[in-house]
Formats: structure tokens, sequence, C-alpha cells
């Protein structure tokens, strides 16, 4: 019993915090037959929501893209592999691109 | 810290990916049954935007939910020259932003080349000084981004990246004199509770010159308009660097750190960079040739009623007003054209609120005929700075201020 106690005091925030909880995520990547399909949404959503992706004029070219899924791997430490990048980058372009 | 732990572990990360996946199949089978969330569409190509809200907020415009980046309707902006709380824009960076953030057991660190490391708690801060005040205005480095043409990649936001509010904290600068700064001090650096989520990418951290910390109007705010921070907005204390962009404006300060050199961190040496020319602009299409931390706003202005596409009555006056500001010297007039800029004349400017402030102006119009009217407002500050009749150009998309439109039709 007293563990619970315990328990109970540990887990309920103290008047002094403020606590958010933030709106269920709606955003998706647009699904495809490319194989880059699969791996937005394992390489991807790992650090931000498909809107990223989404809210990008139409006129983006493949540079664009290129450089971006390059930019998430190096500065930004996003953990896939070199080999997946030219599907994700076919998947983006072929999606939400021009091509 | 009793903040909610904000570096996800690689089990947290599956489980999130869990949820996404749970979450995605739950929208597509429920598509028919809820009803769509409210939405807008934003004036350029791709606007599409939901409303929504987030906690403290009223419902704004979702640029994207995770991290949340949340934009003010612009309408908001009409309403008065100082932005309510829960209207007020939120810009993150990373994903790992607090939940639960406990003002008891909060610690700002102060560290680095100072004499003393000092940890303050939030009662530390409330005492340390006379408490300072000013309003002063935010303003995303990208705002207005997806108006740019040719278009630029980068968070595509309307004019609604920016919002004015009272300020209430202490001066950093008693902050740092408590602590004592070395000799030889050239920077100082700003962190949050706000983490990458993966420890591989490189933290939020901002720098400002020694001089500039040191100027006694930088500040550690913990209320806006009379109230606590909203937790989006920074709770419990966010950095206020008055008339400069919201880059440097750090939420849920937790760390400074006195340098004595320039510090080269991701987001000082390689993002928000603009050319170093006077307009900070170059030809569209082309890269700078050479580029320097973003720093003070430039002068905008903006009519804020009739809304673009309005209706005005033909033959009797109405008020036209808007808002105003600039880097922090001071909006000193303010000139209001009915006919696509080949005329103007002074609007009447409202109340002063200070240097770093929105100022409102109004303006009366009377169209003469029936028929289409472009009106367009412009700015000046007490430098005699403006805005050009012709959009300036950056690949970054930042720094935007062309002399506004507003289209109505007088019926």
């Amino acid at each position: 019993m007293r563990i619970v106690l315990l328990g109970l005091i540990v887990a309920l925030p103290t008047a002094s915090a403020l606590e958010i909880t933030l709106p269920p995520e709606t955003a998706s990547y647009k699904p495809s037959d490319l194989p880059g399909y699969a791996l937005v949404q394992r390489d991807c959503l790992v650090c931000h929501s498909a809107h990223y992706v989404q809210y990008q004029p139409s006129s983006s070219p493949r540079s664009y893209w290129e450089a971006t899924v390059k930019k998430m791997k190096t500065p930004f430490g996003a953990p896939f592999a070199d080999e997946d990048i030219p599907a994700i980058v076919d998947y983006l372009v072929k999606t939400y691109g021009t091509e | 810290m009793n903040s909610k732990q904000l570096r996800p572990t690689r089990r947290d990360m599956l489980r999130a990916l869990g949820a996404m996946a749970a979450t995605a199949v739950t929208t597509r089978a429920s598509a028919s049954l809820a009803a769509a969330p409210a939405s807008v569409v934003l004036p350029f190509q791709n606007g599409e935007r939901d409303l929504v809200a987030f906690p403290q907020k009223r419902p704004l415009i979702v640029l994207t939910s995770r991290p949340p980046q949340l934009e003010t309707p612009f309408s908001v902006f009409n309403d008065g020259p100082l932005t309510p709380n829960d209207a007020f824009f939120v810009r993150y960076h990373w994903s790992g932003i607090p939940t639960s953030v406990d003002a008891q057991t909060y610690r700002l660190r102060v560290s680095g080349k100072v004499n003393v490391p000092v940890e303050f708690s939030l009662g530390d801060l409330k005492r340390l000084a006379e408490p300072m005040e000013f309003v002063a205005v935010n303003q995303c480095s990208g705002n207005s981004r997806g108006y740019f043409t040719p278009r630029v990649n980068g968070g595509q936001l309307s004019n609604g990246a920016m919002g004015n509010a009272r300020w209430t904290g202490v001066p950093l600068k008693k902050v740092l004199e408590k602590a004592g700064i070395q000799a030889g001090a050239v920077q100082v650096t700003f962190g949050g509770l706000d983490r990458p989520p993966l420890e591989s990418s490189p933290a939020f951290v901002k720098a400002l010159a020694i001089e500039h910390a040191l100027d006694g109007e930088v500040m550690l705010a913990w209320a806006m308009n009379g109230e606590d921070l909203p937790m989006l907005n920074g709770y419990p204390v966010r950095l206020i660097v008055p008339g400069h962009y919201g880059t440097y404006w750090v939420k849920h300060l937790s760390d400074i750190s006195v340098l004595d050199k320039v510090y080269d961190g991701f987001w000082m040496s390689r993002a928000y960079r603009i050319p170093d020319n006077p307009c900070a602009c170059v030809e569209p299409g082309t890269a700078p040739m050479a580029t320097i931390p973003i720093n003070r706003f430039n002068v905008r202005s903006f009519i804020t009623s009739p809304a673009e596409g309005g209706k005005v009555p033909v033959g009797s006056s109405s008020t036209v007003r808007g808002i105003a500001f600039d880097g922090g010297y001071g909006i000193s007039k303010v000139e209001f054209s009915a006919d696509g800029g080949r005329s103007w004349a002074d609007a009447r400017l409202g109340r002063d609120l200070g240097n770093y402030s929105f100022r409102t102006w109004t303006t009366p119009f009377k169209p003469a005929t029936r028929g289409l009217y472009s009106l367009k407002v412009r700015a000046f500050n007490r430098r005699g700075e403006s805005q050009p009749l012709i959009a300036g150009w950056n690949p970054a998309g930042y720094m935007r201020n062309v002399v506004e439109t507003t289209t109505v039709s007088a019926v």
C-alpha cells in the first residue's frame, strides 16, 4: 500500500507544474507504390510530422528534395542509410514536387 | 530539472511510430464520420492549412504539428496593438519540446567565462532586480515566406508569424553581472529545454555579441501581457531580444554560456544567415556572395482592415486601419495610398507603446466611384528607413518587407 501511494505522489504533477497535452497528429504521407513511401514513414516520421513535406511549393525540383534529404542526414543526424536516399528523394519529388 | 524527458529513447520512437501508424489508419477509417477540421487557404500555391487549438491556444493556422509551428490568423492584428497570448504564433525547430515544466524545480544555469557559475531558480530571477517591462514585437525571420517570387523552400508562412506583447522580466545584464563576466568575453550563447529528437542532431543554440547581451534591454521574461508565458511560447522563461528576429528569442531558457570566441554552432554559422548587404537581398535565383547572421527587423506595415477582397461603401467615408513596426528606432510616419501607389497621404498614428511595439494607424477612405481599389501602406522609421515597392529576394526567404497591397471593391 505504501508503495502504491508513493507511486501516486510521484505521478501527480505538483501544483507548480505546467503540463500540456498536444493534440493528436493527423498529417500523413500520401500513399504510393514507390519504394520511398515505406522509407519516409520509417525514416522521416521519427523526427517530424509529414507537414514539412506537404507544405512545400509543388514547384520544388528534385535538387531541392535531394539537398533536403541529405541535410536531414548531415548535419541533422538522421540515422538512415545512404542507400535509402535515392528512393526517398524519388518518392518526394514524384509525390510532392515537379516530377 | 523536472521537465519531462525530452530526448526519446529508441523504444519511445518505436512507440511513437506505432501510434502514428494507428493514427493514420484511424484518420482514413473515420474520415467520412468525423467532421473535417476547420481550415483556411493561404493566398499562395499549396496554401491549404488546418486550424487547430493547441494547449493554451485558440485555433491557429497549423504549419506543422510536430514540432508545433502555428501561425496567427491575420484578422487578430485588427483587434488591437497587443496580440493575445492564446493567439500568439508558435515556432519550434526540434520535436523534443517540453510538455511539463515545474516552476519550483526549473533552473537556469549561467556558465562559461564567468567568475562564478550560477544556477537561478525562477524565484531567484524574480528577486534579482526590479522587474522591467516593455512592449515588443516578435517576428519570425521567415514571416511571409510563402509570398516570395520565385518561391523559396522552408516554412511556407503567410503574414501571421509575428506578434506584439508586453513582456515582464529581468535584464539579462543583471543575470550576467551576478555571475561576473570575465575579461575577453566575446559572445553569449542561449539554449532551452526544447531538444532535438536524436542525440546526433545539433541542439538549438543561439548567440549574441557580449555588448548586445549587456545592453540592459535584452530581457529574460517570465510574463507576457501580464500572465505566465504559455508553454508553447517558452514557459517559464524566454529570452526577449527587442527589435531582433524571433530566432534569438530562445524559449524555455535553461542554459547561458559566456564564450571568449564567436560561437560556431549550426544555428548561427549555417542557418539564419542573410546576404551581407543593406537590403539583405540578391538577384532572384542567385546565391549571396557573403552572409551574416540575421539581426534587426526591417520596417513593415500592414492594412488590417478592410481585409483583402473586402467591400467598402462608395461615396461615404470608412476607416482604413493597420499596424507598422521596425527594429526599434520607432515609427515616425505611415503613408497610405488608395490608387495603387501613385499618390500618398499621411495616416494618423495611434498611441505610442514604445519603439519596439506595433504602432497602430488609421486613415479615412472615401471612394468616389464603384470599382476595385488597390490600397497600399508604407511606414518610415526615425532613421528614415522605409519599405521597397518591389519585394527583395533571398534564397532563405527571410525579412520580407515589401509595401503591402490590399485590394478592395467599392460598392
